[in-house]
């Protein structure tokens, strides 16, 4: 039916897989928030409901983007970075930005809040992609990456000092691996890396919550009432879930002992539910949805249908990674969703439609 | 790019491996902690019953009840229903749910009827657990043996304390799962029962302790005396069937805020206390010297032997004086026999002082004396014994008629009972049996044979019938016994108008069965132990008696 409507004109394996990882996101939503919204916001579907609205808003979005030709997009790169650049410096303008939990990430207009980080890592992927696409020769020179570093650097400027240290992380992996993708040669990459390695521990000194962050994530039981705290009741559900968890529904960490439980950490209550079978299946799918995308980004004939198809695909596998090391204590604790499943309608939605957008790649 | 994304889901696959499944064990015993919440099922402590199973010490079943302020849904109902159902004030109950962050007790030995009243409210955030009230059904009696428990059930004195470990069980508990800040989320998760503790079987017997505290009270009460105290002990075992001071108090309203007064009270004198003993004494004199006759020890004396007259006795340039000026003629010409009837101190000099230190004093040694008996109660003094390597002859010669050393009553009593039982000292002990094991008595030494016992209750039959025990003589059953009079000393000096009388006793005199040691501390008037305490040991030997009667 959908084929005879031709409205569904994208790559189906990827999309049948986002959806499903959506849809499984929802589930996880409600099994890790319902405790907790029931005693905070009296609902126990608070959470679910926003997220569902998100999924809908998503998917339309993702159906558009799937029937969009990219090549359109091609001189939208620009306008769209200024576009988010704007929005990331409205998040500091008193009136307008939404602060929580010590950070102000997020725009409230109403009942609708957005958080522009997210929508940034596109821009910045969309720009650099028509930017490098435009004249590969050029990125074999200091010169050339500028406008890419420039652009890449502002995000990650102003996503540090909401402060989003981990989005930071993520768009800064990016940039690298974007350059590198563009072309850029090995020598410029290196002396790329000197300021990075350097800008790590100054920026960890500055904050010191990030150093007593830094502390509990190499040992967690030194405070475990404090900065370890996260980290353990994370580990506490992962144990708990064994070879196949608890049953679905059955976690005993979502009882408000495992904070940010329906978003940042719940990778940690699918552990425990669902068990390690469960976390190795939601890994096979995430690399699945990885390894799917650059294969269509490579099917490109393009350079710049290549290099946006692989940022997009990029945003997504570096934030399941990040994500699942943090919930896993591999690096320190930093607030970062898991993209498709934690609540969070801006990530859902934009997340999706640049799945849509990336579905729609070779053909 | 796809390698690196290989690479970095395979570190993953390995990193929640070792969480999930190595490090599962550890983390899950950490965790287990903070899911739950318990509250103690305090176990029923053991009960104390007499050697005939009359019980002593029992148990009240009770509850606890817990508030748990995270757990509270309607705070203010459950201050009302609380504060209506136990009487306590409402301001004080808010108070105490402001500030406590776990579990606290709201309301401790509440009935069963309470709990169920309370259950019916089914009010969350408030949970009852078992508990339990000791009660004493006879209140005072055999208080200071007992002993009591402070509030949460663990023993203070007495036997409450020394059987602690066997008495108190071990308690369970009821877990509840709860989430990060106690609201339950769930039904209890265990509930997991006490184990009671071990019941005691003790040998006294209610029947003739409440005869020897009559008999004390009334002593007590006719002598002004400070402190009249009483021992039983059952000369087959050394069991004690009876141990009774007076005065005594209630152990089911234990002056807990008075600590002096409690501690007078509540102390076992006859275990605790040394005193001088005076001439009970020289039933242990006159068993070594009788004991050394028959070994053939040519300075022990036969009990045909006549003892000097004189009233005198001069040793070491010290000279020792009968308590009797002699001048009625009574204390001439006495043997071993006349000598314990009438009580003469210079009789028992000689005997002392003729065995010398060295063989007396292992007669003292195997009687008990300067050591603790091994009684299965706490807080047992040693007595005082000079140590032979010091001991100078005008000691021994004070030694030989209870002076000059210090006993507690049970020694006292061990070493008598001992002496007249065929010569077979047993440990003495209160409790015969643990749970379902029966204590079996054991014995310590044969300090004499069955013939120097033999002729040592014939003599001390004569101190009963024809001596200074006449007082406790009953028409028609065999007693024997010796009486007591001690001066007591303070700092040092010798107190004027303050003796201790007493007087130990055993029935049937030709195969004793039950021996008794009345003191008397400090009676006011008539002091002798002949007068004072004789009379009490009557009274009670006639109350077994009639018991074994029927």
């Amino acid at each position: 039916m959908f084929r005879s409507l031709k409205l569904f004109k994208g790559d189906k394996p990827l999309l049948f897989s986002v959806v499903g990882m959506s849809l499984f996101g929802v589930l996880m939503v409600y099994s890790a928030s319902y405790y907790n919204a029931q005693i905070t916001y009296g609902d126990a579907l608070f959470f679910v409901k926003k997220q569902l609205v998100g999924l809908a808003i998503g998917l339309v979005g993702m159906l558009f983007f799937s029937m969009t030709d990219y090549r359109k997009l091609k001189k939208g790169g620009l306008p769209f970075l200024i576009v988010s650049l704007v929005l990331l410096a409205l998040v500091f303008v008193p009136g307008l930005g939404k602060s929580n939990y010590g950070a102000t990430r997020w725009i409230g207009v109403g009942p609708i809040t957005i958080q522009p980080s997210e929508l940034a890592k596109y821009a910045f992927v969309l720009f650099s992609a028509g930017y490098m696409a435009k004249d590969p020769a050029r990125m074999r020179t200091f010169r050339g990456i500028l406008p890419v570093l420039l652009s890449g650097g502002a995000t990650c400027a102003l996503i540090l000092i909401e402060p989003n240290m981990s989005v930071t992380m993520c768009v800064g992996l990016l940039m690298l691996s974007l350059l590198f993708l563009g072309g850029m040669k090995l020598s410029c990459f290196f002396s790329l890396c000197v300021p990075v390695l350097i800008a790590v521990p100054v920026l960890i000194l500055i904050e010191p919550y990030r150093l007593k962050r830094l502390m509990a994530f190499l040992d967690p039981w030194a405070s475990p009432t404090g900065e370890g705290y996260q980290l353990i009741q994370s580990l506490y559900a992962l144990g708990n879930g064994g070879w196949f968890g608890t049953g679905l529904f059955a976690s005993r960490q979502k009882y408000r002992f495992l904070p940010f439980a329906e978003s940042d950490f719940i990778l940690a209550i699918i552990g425990e539910e669902l068990g390690y079978v469960g976390i190795f299946c939601f890994f096979l799918l995430a690399a699945f949805i990885v390894w799917r995308g650059f294969v269509l980004s490579s099917r490109c004939k393009d350079a710049f249908g290549y290099l946006l198809g692989v940022g997009i695909t990029l945003v997504y596998g570096i934030q399941v990674v990040v994500n699942a090391m943090v919930v896993s204590g591999t690096i320190p604790p930093t607030g970062l969703p898991l993209p498709l499943v934690s609540a969070g309608n801006t990530s859902l939605i934009v997340t999706l439609c640049s799945f849509g957008l990336l579905s729609s790649l070779g053909k | 790019m796809s390698l690196g994304f290989a690479f970095l889901f395979l570190v993953l696959f390995v990193q929640f491996f070792l969480i999930q499944i190595v490090r599962r064990k550890t983390l899950g015993y950490r965790a287990i902690g903070q899911w739950t919440r318990e509250l103690p099922v305090v176990a029923q402590r053991g009960v104390i019953r007499d050697r005939n199973g009359v019980v002593l010490a029992g148990n009240l079943p009770t509850y606890t009840v817990y508030v748990r302020r995270n757990a509270v849904e309607d705070k203010e109902r459950v201050i009302e229903v609380l504060s209506e159902l136990f009487s306590i004030e409402r301001e004080e109950l808010r108070a105490k749910m402001q500030k406590s962050v776990s579990e606290f007790a709201v309301a401790r030995q509440i009935s069963k009827e309470q709990a169920e009243r309370l259950n019916g409210y089914s009010l969350k955030g408030v949970y009852y657990a078992p508990d339990a009230k000791r009660v004493y059904p006879y209140e005072s009696l055999l208080c200071q043996v007992l002993g009591f428990t402070s509030s949460d059930s663990s023993g203070v004195s007495g036997l409450e304390k020394y059987y602690d470990d066997y008495l108190k069980g071990k308690d369970g508990e009821i877990l509840y799962e709860t989430d990060l800040v106690g609201v339950d989320v769930g039904d209890t998760l265990l509930y997991r029962e006490a184990t009671a503790g071990l019941d005691l079987t003790l040998t006294v017997d209610y029947k003739i302790q409440t005869i020897a505290e009559r008999v004390m009270e009334q002593a007590y009460v006719s002598s002004g005396a400070k402190n009249a105290e009483c021992l039983l002990l059952d000369l087959d075992s050394f069991g004690i069937l009876a141990m009774a001071s007076f005065p005594s108090y209630d152990l089911n309203e234990v002056p807990r805020d008075d600590i002096s007064l409690l501690t007078s009270l509540s102390r076992n004198g006859l275990v605790s206390n040394s005193y001088e003993p005076g001439s009970t004494f020289k039933v242990v004199t006159a068993a070594a010297n009788l004991q050394e006759y028959l070994n053939g020890n040519p300075n022990a004396f036969s009990p045909s032997y006549i003892f000097s007259a004189s009233r005198t006795r001069s040793v070491d340039g010290t000279t020792v004086k009968c308590w009797s000026d002699h001048s009625n003629g009574k204390h001439s010409h006495q043997t071993i026999a006349e000598a314990l009837n009438n009580s003469c101190n210079p009789c028992f000099t000689d005997m002392a002082l003729s065995l010398g230190s060295e063989c007396f004093y292992s007669y003292l040694d195997k009687f008990g004396f300067g050591k603790t008996t091994g009684i299965d109660f706490p807080g047992e003094a040693l007595g005082m014994l000079l140590p032979s390597v010091t001991v100078r002859n005008c000691d021994l010669a004070r030694i030989g008629f209870g002076q000059s050393v210090a006993v507690t009553a049970l020694q006292l009593a061990c070493a008598v009972g001992a002496a007249v039982n065929g010569g077979n000292y047993y440990v003495p002990h209160l409790v015969s049996g643990i749970g379902d094991v029966t204590v079996k008595p054991e014995l310590k030494s044969h300090p004499i044979g069955e013939e120097a016992s033999s002729f040592l209750r014939s003599m001390l039959e004569g101190v009963v019938r024809d001596g200074s025990g006449k007082k406790a003589f009953i028409d028609g059953y065999r007693i024997g016994g010796k009486t007591g009079t001690a001066q007591k000393y303070e700092n040092g000096h010798i107190a004027s108008g303050k003796y201790v009388s007493s007087f130990v006793g055993f029935y049937p005199a030709d195969n004793p069965k039950t021996l008794v040691l009345v003191i008397i501390d400090e009676p006011q008037g008539a002091y002798y132990g002949s007068v004072v305490a004789a009379p009490c040991a009557k009274e009670i030997f006639s109350g077994i008696i009639a018991l074994e009667e029927g």
